[in-house]
């Protein structure tokens, strides 16, 4: 890294925020619509618990302390990947041609013009607060290894979504439209991450371990903590594999995207 | 001198999803999708000298953006060679880009939201361009270009004819060598266009920056370029002088004829007319072939025999003899 | 009124949506998965219960079925004035001589439309299939039924049209937007059903727009609903889509004065 890309990163932060503040009232709303948006899930679970207690032997609690860690590790996510989010959009309209003639990285491009600050504060701030109302009563002792292990998972979770984002977006250069597909797999298995994956069908629990690996994000780093009773029917060795599947799927996207940019080239859009 | 731009037969084909019309064809190309080969460049080959500024002509869907596409290193040919200033575009991306600037006429580079001199200031750090070249070149453009109204203003408060201008100094503050224009007046009105082009010769002139530019203007073409190539089908078919392009198709001349009473014109001895044409009033358009024809044969013969009124002989246009290229009517290649 | 180039519009909004094959497979299967997860939710919840305060498990299952799979059909682009707007076209399209408001309508159910047979009806056929509803408690709520959904779908129309009508002001109403989705989400009954709402909510509930765009008509369809009630329902939501859609209009026609007077 050159000293000076730490100025482009300014700059481009500087010019996000600048041309968000052109419309005052958005950008004052902005924050406060992606809490609120992304609340909607836990606004649910709150009026449903009033209602029948737990869930599968959850209660309110331990669920917002579940979903503690979805939010943390996006609100630091999409920091960085918000270009990745939206490069569907960006290859369409031929954005990405112009990032290919500028003597600049292009994955530094994709995710530092975009950088979504609101939306990290809105998640992020979520994230914390429910950690925060969640963590003193769902009986966990707060000492140094728990401490350090809900760190590292959270970086590894953070990895694990910007696998998958990498991987939707680099699927734009071969498909003309993936937005579903980027609902399905990364937003609407981000919903069903909410809750405990024990409760979902086995097919729905396979693909969230296996393909497209939510429950490392939060269900199984929650079940080290909380070690509650429907953690009996996976393997222990779950709790501890967060970091390692993060790291092995980042790569793996990598690979992917390198490759793909050269189908990129001789292809055309 | 040496070139700056070498394109050795390449050639580029595209995989594209062919759509059949209507409701029973959405239904038919939801379930099998068919896809057809377009080859959208053939075999073009061509060289630039440093300095050199070429107009790069063809109808719709000839090759032109694909060729642009594949020379800024957007696109890898299929086959061939491509080496602009030293580099291998879509090789050494990084190095090679900082050389060139693109401007695309149909598609923006400059933040939508925000003042012009923002994005400027913005392309000055992604291209690392040292403050004294900045604010030289950035003086400099605002000047030429008369800029200094609407450097303030945002971009989607701008006409299409302002963006454009600032379109055109965005991408040449960082004092490329070598600029791609793709349309770059597309959609400008008159006087915006003449303010385009009159930069464009002057960055020419002064700096020798070497320009290569796509457009359907011939007027841009004619006021700007010195060589002119011709692509039709992907396939390059004409690459010399605007003038060599009169001396080899513009062959043929027109005689207009003002008469100062309705006549039949009778065959006329020695001469051989390809075509007469009726215009308004008594005029009548006699078209020749310059190489046939003693101009002062027919005159005489003319005057000798009807009651004219004016005279008046004139070359086709530039416009229409490339027309008559792409259609390849008259004109064998 | 020459109703041609509007029917021109929707078509070509139906036929648009067809260029992206593979999205649209995705966008069924999408619908499918969000009933799933709250199929699945409730399980868990009921576990060996079968009725809570009188709502049976195949009484939510049918709520979310119904709600969410005409949420897939409810098709409405918050941006089709906004970003007009913003990249300046607006000007062009008042100059046009079709209405822009019936323009709008007609884009918007063109896709409700396309989502009607390319979505919903697959969705609704995959999720009978694999968990299962209860069918219309008679003929005559069923029509009556689909009568109240095409109320809801005006009431959430007026919504959105209301809320677009702000960007002649705000120009970038993202905010606004998203936060009037999570209202709709929480509020209508689509992600909770309403019977499970606390006693204070419900009544909260009565006085807005939001319960009338898919709960009344899953309602109506489980014959929770006698005839008398259904009438005052249908009464509801006819006011709210006045309402709202007078309140749009009133934005609506500042908005353009607005527009004339600054030059957009």
């Amino acid at each position: 890294m050159k000293c000076d890309t730490f100025y482009l990163i300014g700059m481009y932060t500087k010019t996000i925020m600048k041309s968000w503040f052109q419309y005052k009232i958005d950008a004052v709303l902005r924050s406060l619509a992606v809490f609120l948006r992304e609340a909607t899930g836990i606004i649910v679970i709150y009026f449903t618990l009033l209602k029948f207690d737990t869930l599968n032997g959850w209660n309110l609690y331990e669920m917002l302390f579940l979903f503690s860690f979805l939010f943390v590790t996006y609100g630091i996510l999409i920091l960085f990947f918000t270009g990745l989010r939206d490069f569907g959009d960006t290859v369409r309209n031929g954005n990405f041609d112009r990032f290919i003639l500028r003597p600049r990285g292009l994955l530094f491009q994709i995710i530092f013009i975009n950088a979504d600050w609101f939306a990290a504060i809105g998640h992020g701030c979520l994230g914390i607060a429910l950690f925060i109302i969640s963590a003193g009563k769902v009986g966990v002792e707060w000492n140094v290894i728990s401490i350090f292990y809900a760190i590292v998972t959270i970086v590894g979770g953070v990895f694990i979504q910007g696998a998958i984002f990498l991987f939707l977006a680099t699927l734009n250069i071969y498909l003309l439209e993936t937005d579903s597909l980027k609902e399905i797999f990364y937003w609407n298995m981000r919903k069903f991450a909410g809750y405990p994956i024990s409760i979902f069908h086995k097919g729905i629990q396979m693909i969230m371990i296996y393909i497209v690996p939510f429950a490392f994000v939060n269900y199984f780093p929650v079940q080290f903590l909380l070690r509650k009773a429907d953690m009996a029917q996976y393997p222990s060795l779950f709790m501890y594999m967060t970091p390692l599947v993060g790291a092995g799927m980042y790569l793996l996207a990598y690979g992917f995207w390198r490759l793909s940019l050269k189908y990129y080239k001789s292809s055309g859009n | 001198m040496e070139n700056l731009i070498e394109v050795k037969n390449v050639s580029k084909t595209f995989k594209v999803n062919k759509r059949a019309n209507g409701i029973p064809g959405m239904v038919a190309n939801l379930l099998v999708p068919k896809f057809e080969q377009k080859q959208a460049v053939k075999d073009i080959s061509f060289s630039i000298k440093e300095g050199e500024m070429v107009g790069f002509v063809g109808p719709n869907g000839a090759g032109k953006s694909t060729t642009i596409k594949m020379l800024s290193g957007i696109l890898y040919p299929d086959s061939g060679e491509i080496k602009v200033n030293g580099y291998v575009p879509y090789k050494q991306r990084k190095d090679y880009v900082g050389s060139i600037g693109v401007v695309f006429g149909q598609k923006s580079q400059l933040q939508w939201d925000l003042p012009v001199i923002d994005s400027f200031e913005l392309l000055k750090a992604i291209y690392r361009v040292p403050e004294k070249v900045y604010q030289r070149n950035l003086e400099r453009f605002t000047d030429m270009l008369n800029m200094g109204g609407f450097i303030n203003q945002p971009v989607r408060q701008l006409s299409l004819g302002q963006r454009m201008r600032a379109d055109i100094a965005a991408a040449l503050l960082h004092s490329p060598r070598i600029v791609f224009f793709d349309e770059p007046t597309i959609g400008v009105d008159v006087v915006g266009k003449e303010k385009i082009r009159e930069f464009i010769r002057e960055l020419n002139r002064k700096d020798k920056v070497t320009m290569l530019f796509t457009t359907h203007d011939m007027q841009d073409i004619e006021k700007t370029c010195n060589r002119l190539i011709i692509i039709d089908k992907g396939s390059k078919v004409y690459d010399g002088t605007l003038f060599g392009i009169r001396e080899k198709y513009g062959t043929t001349r027109q005689l207009d004829v003002e008469f100062k009473d309705n006549c039949e014109i009778e065959p006329i001895k020695n001469v051989e007319i390809k075509q007469i044409d009726e215009l308004d009033g008594r005029k009548k358009r006699f078209i020749f072939e310059n190489k046939d024809v003693q101009i002062n044969e027919l005159m005489n013969e003319l005057l000798a025999k009807y009651n004219v009124r004016d005279l008046n002989i004139s070359e086709p246009e530039i416009e229409s003899i490339i027309r008559k290229i792409y259609s390849g009517k008259d004109v064998v290649l | 009124m020459m109703l041609k180039p509007y029917f021109a519009f929707a078509k070509k909004s139906f036929l648009k949506r067809s260029a992206y094959r593979f999205n649209h497979l995705m966008s069924i299967f999408n619908t499918c998965l969000q009933i799933f997860i709250f199929w699945g939710i409730y399980k868990a919840l009921y576990g060996d219960r079968t009725e809570v305060d009188g709502i049976t498990m195949s009484m939510v299952t049918t709520n979310f079925i119904l709600s969410m799979g005409l949420s897939a059909v409810f098709y409405v682009d918050d941006y089709f004035l906004p970003s007009k707007i913003w990249d300046g076209s607006i000007a062009n399209e008042l100059l046009r001589p079709v209405s822009f408001k019936g323009k709008m309508i007609a884009e918007n159910l063109g896709n409700a439309a396309f989502n009607f047979v390319f979505q919903f009806v697959p969705a609704l056929l995959i999720c009978v299939w694999t968990i299962g509803m209860k069918p219309p408690a008679s003929p005559q709520m069923f029509v009556l039924f689909l009568v109240s959904a095409i109320l809801g779908y005006g009431v959430l129309w007026s919504i959105s049209f209301a809320v677009q009508m702000t960007a002649f002001w705000l120009v970038n109403i993202w905010s606004l937007t998203t936060i009037k989705t999570v209202f709709i989400n929480v509020l209508s009954g689509s992600m909770i059903p309403l019977w499970f709402m606390p006693e204070w909510m419900r009544g909260v509930l009565q006085f807005t727009p939001f319960s009338s765009i898919y709960f009344t008509p899953v309602q109506i369809y489980l014959g929770q609903l006698s005839l008398q009630e259904i009438c005052f329902q249908y009464l509801v939501q006819i006011l709210w889509i006045i309402v709202i859609y007078f309140v749009g209009n009133l934005l609506w026609i500042k908005g353009q004065k607005k527009l004339v007077v600054q030059g957009g």
